[in-house]
């Protein structure tokens, strides 16, 4: 969850999607800048953080990134739990990602944070070739499901940044003018998740 | 409340049989005992539930499986659990009376119950986890004759029992919303622990069960008692509070095996030099903890409570005894260990060897098929040749069922085009930036998946699992021919395949038996972690799944695995090491007071940075350490430990379907 002082966030971001999909790509040219053609696969998760401001705020995003099999499917509520922000990451050239990628979206809507802040990345988008997912379909399912969309490409560093970015602006924040002191004044709901533990 | 409300029972005829059978059974408990408090002995406990045959999997064998009866008992306001193994089980000779002890849920209250998960299959029997507020869990309670239902819904009618909103099939025990109000909540219940001092669950575990028939082993109680008996001498001979403690955590301890209970209170008798003298030595630096008063109710209460309160009396400790690393083993030594028609003469000190030196990395092809145990250590040259022979056509053959599959054929395949989609995806990005696997169109890329896709075949059930091509990746690098690659993997997943079950199975296991072993040998790092909701260890996961490939080098990763695979002093070495990894750096975890995430991006980010040769000195003088309370620690048929049976005469039956 995020939490506010004066006008810094710190928002904790899940990556979800099917394995292969570019889920450690996206996260690795947002945080470092670089690409590896074969990254290898998550094994249990892997956590980052990287800064970046909007207008007069900085966002702090501490971002998760899972393991994509199936089969790693049961610890994923360990890492989305208390998020405030999840991007769901499909290649454009796998129409069973992009179903995988439905799937994720219908999980944390019923099990996530509401206020989750969420956006659908359609990655590989330099492949054009192969693509398998039309744009259309999937801004079509994103619009349906309250989710922004944008079509990534980690390896040509194409809207990866302003993925983030968008998220950044999406988060609820704060008005700084009521917030003299930098107290917490948005304490935004936890409905329906459980107690308070140490991983949200 | 009505159980009706969540569960409906009126399809379920056993449920009125096993409500007969509760009133039936009233007990008394054993009121001769002095030592329970007085509110405790007048209680009568009553069973409210019982359940014949359900039984535990400690592996995959049927013949392994450990059948017993499942109680709910209510004594005064508490409610406990109890499972006890059946007598007699152990006359096959695959379950010892020390596994079926071990298993053994003497009495769990209820109010350390966090939760339990039903799994209903269509197919198959029912089967429930009960999760600990600790954060560990039972292992999976099978109901052979149904009955999940009604052991729910008596649950229900005792205590406070919700459904979860994230998962209808989990049920959260003593769950309200405000995390204060359930720690009040906790305390209020009256517990019998509460009354009789340091020995908490031992007395709760008396007094329901005095007169349990089914008891699996008669001799445990008077194990306890002779313990209580024992340690009370002690304290009022001697009130050094290093003492108590030490026996308190013992105790504690000891809860987990009966054979644990004999090692204390064999430790109790020669505590007076020898590592007995370092067990106590470790333990007091958290004696204002473990005053037996506060033991009880201090850790709920005061979690603002700092941790250790000196560190570095503790570093003191800090393991000097891992015996100096030797050079590898080299082709000359290699020589002195085999007679003149290649038999491993003495492989226990052969073993010891590469346990304290490694192999030299051209040996490895000739060592690791017998550490791996795909060559049998007294087999000769012609028999390992015929070995070879007979294995590489069985290969073929396997590898010949996916190869013949035609393009028509797998359009109508779907299991099949996933899994070799799985396989194409990982084996494209495992070590490419070794020499041995880069560049377009690496033939060893393509044997990385044709080997990977056979054994998907050879092991269906199985299947591929990310993580799988770490595992083969050095195999293949050192062993090269492609057959010789497939059966010393099959002979490594003989051992590590239950860490990519589906139900996770072989990795919880493994990490409970992490967090029993932190607790032995460093309670503080222990208690911070329980006090950081911690104790599920996920944060070690990827170092149990593919045995710290992904923490050292290649070459390193290599020596750490000829090392493991000796099982010189410990199949579990791997755990010891997790162990001595994270007491390197506990003052760090807790002295920048770690939560979960940032623990885990620690423990991620120290790939790369650790020491291996001091890790595995540490290791080993931890494993010596902790003795056979770390091996009672380790619940048989944890992984990598085989199944006690060679799988080739006993096959995998079964399971679920």
């Amino acid at each position: 969850m995020g939490t506010i002082a004066h006008n810094s966030l710190n928002a904790k971001l899940v990556l979800l999607g099917d394995m292969g999909a570019g889920k450690s790509s996206l996260v690795l040219r947002f945080v470092k800048g670089q690409f590896l053609e074969f990254q290898e696969s998550t094994i249990g998760a892997a956590f980052f953080s990287q800064t970046v401001a909007v207008k007069d705020a900085t966002v702090k995003f501490e971002i998760w990134d899972t393991a994509g099999q199936e089969r790693y499917h049961s610890l994923a509520p360990m890492y989305y739990r208390g998020a405030a922000a999840a991007i769901i990451v499909f290649d454009i050239t796998s129409t069973d990602s992009f179903a995988r990628a439905k799937k994720w979206v219908q999980e944390l809507q019923k099990q996530g944070n509401p206020n989750m802040v969420m956006a659908l990345a359609g990655n590989k988008s330099d492949l054009e070739d192969r693509r398998k997912v039309t744009a259309e379909e999937g801004r079509i399912y994103a619009e349906e499901n309250g989710l922004f969309f944008m079509e990534t490409s980690a390896k040509a560093a194409i809207n990866v940044n302003d993925i983030f970015y968008e998220i950044a602006r999406r988060l609820p924040r704060a008005q700084p003018a009521q917030n003299p002191a930098g107290m917490i004044l948005v304490d935004r709901p936890v409905k329906g998740s459980l107690t308070a533990s140490c991983c949200s | 409340m009505q159980e009706t409300d969540l569960l409906d029972l009126s399809d379920e005829a056993d449920y009125a049989a096993s409500q007969q059978h509760g009133s039936t059974s009233m007990m008394r408990s054993d009121s001769d005992s002095g030592k329970r408090s007085s509110s405790s002995e007048t209680d009568p406990a009553e069973v409210l539930f019982a359940k014949d045959n359900v039984a535990i999997h400690p592996t995959q064998f049927a013949s392994e499986r450990i059948s017993g009866r499942l109680k709910l008992i209510k004594q005064g306001c508490s409610l406990f659990l109890t499972w006890i193994p059946y007598k007699g089980q152990s006359s096959n000779g695959r379950i010892s009376e020390k596994d079926m002890s071990l298993y053994t849920i003497r009495a769990e209250p209820l109010v350390d119950v966090r939760s339990i998960r039903r799994h209903t299959p269509a197919l198959g029997w029912q089967y429930i986890i009960i999760v600990l507020s600790s954060g560990l869990a039972h292992p999976p309670l099978y109901f052979y004759n149904g009955g999940v239902r009604e052991f729910l819904a008596t649950i229900k009618q005792h205590i406070f029992l919700v459904r979860s909103a994230e998962d209808a099939n989990v049920f959260l025990v003593n769950d309200l919303q405000n995390p204060l109000q359930r720690t009040l909540s906790s305390l209020e219940l009256p517990r019998v622990s509460l009354a009789s001092g340091p020995s908490t669950s031992i007395s709760a575990g008396e007094s329901p069960l005095n007169d349990d028939q089914e008891r699996a082993d008669g001799s445990i109680h008077d194990a306890n008692s002779s313990i209580s008996q024992y340690s009370g001498r002690h304290r009022q001979k001697n009130h050094d509070p290093a003492r108590d403690l030490s026996i308190h955590v013992l105790e504690k301890f000891s809860l987990v095996t009966k054979f644990a209970r004999e090692t204390t209170s064999q430790l109790f008798r020669e505590n007076s030099n020898g590592f007995g003298a370092l067990d106590r030595k470790s333990y007091n630096l958290s004696a204002d903890e473990y005053s037996p008063k506060a033991a009880n109710n201090a850790e709920k209460v005061s979690n603002a409570h700092p941790v250790a309160s000196d560190p570095m009396e503790f570093d003191k400790l800090s393991l000097v005894w891992g015996k100096p690393r030797q050079p590898p083993l080299g082709h000359e030594a290699w020589a002195t260990f085999l007679d003149s028609e290649g038999r491993i003469v003495d492989s226990k000190d052969f073993k010891k060897r590469i346990f304290y030196g490694g192999v030299e990395h051209k040996l490895r092809t000739k060592v690791w098929p017998f550490l791996l145990g795909y060559y049998a250590y007294d087999s000769t040259y012609a028999e390992r040749a015929y070995l070879r022979s007979t294995k590489k056509s069985e290969y073929e053959t396997i590898k010949f069922q996916w190869q013949s599959i035609t393009p028509e054929q797998a359009k109508r395949f779907t299991k099949f085009r996933e899994r070799k989609g799985l396989i194409e995806k990982d084996v494209v990005r495992t070590d490419r930036s070794l020499s041995f696997y880069d560049g377009d169109d690496n033939p060893n890329v393509n044997l990385l998946r044709d080997i990977l896709l056979t054994y998907s075949f050879y092991n269906f059930d199985l299947g591929y699992c990310q993580g799988m091509s770490d595992l083969l990746s050095p195999i293949l690098f050192i062993m090269e021919e492609e057959s010789e690659s497939f059966w010393c993997f099959v002979a490594l997943m003989e051992r590590l395949g239950p860490n990519f079950n589906r139900d996770q199975n072989g990795m919880h296991s493994q990490l409970f038996a992490l967090s029993k072993l932190v607790e032995l040998l460093d309670s503080p790092l222990h208690n911070y972690f329980k006090q950081n909701e911690c104790l599920n260890y996920f944060f070690c996961f990827r170092w149990v799944l593919i045995q710290f490939k992904r923490e050292f080098e290649y070459d390193k990763t290599m020596r750490l695995w000829e090392v493991f695979w000796t099982h010189y002093l410990s199949e579990h070495l791997h755990l010891y090491v997790c162990v001595a990894i994270l007491k390197r750096y506990r003052n760090k975890i807790m002295g920048e007071q770690m939560d979960f995430d940032t623990l885990l991006k620690f423990i991620n980010e120290l790939s790369g940075h650790i020491e291996l040769d001091s890790i595995l000195r540490d290791a080993e003088a931890l494993c010596i350490c902790a003795g056979e309370n770390g091996a009672a620690s380790i619940p048989p048929g944890t992984p990598p430990s085989l199944p006690i049976d060679n799988g080739l005469l006993y096959p995998q039956q079964d399971e679920v379907l």
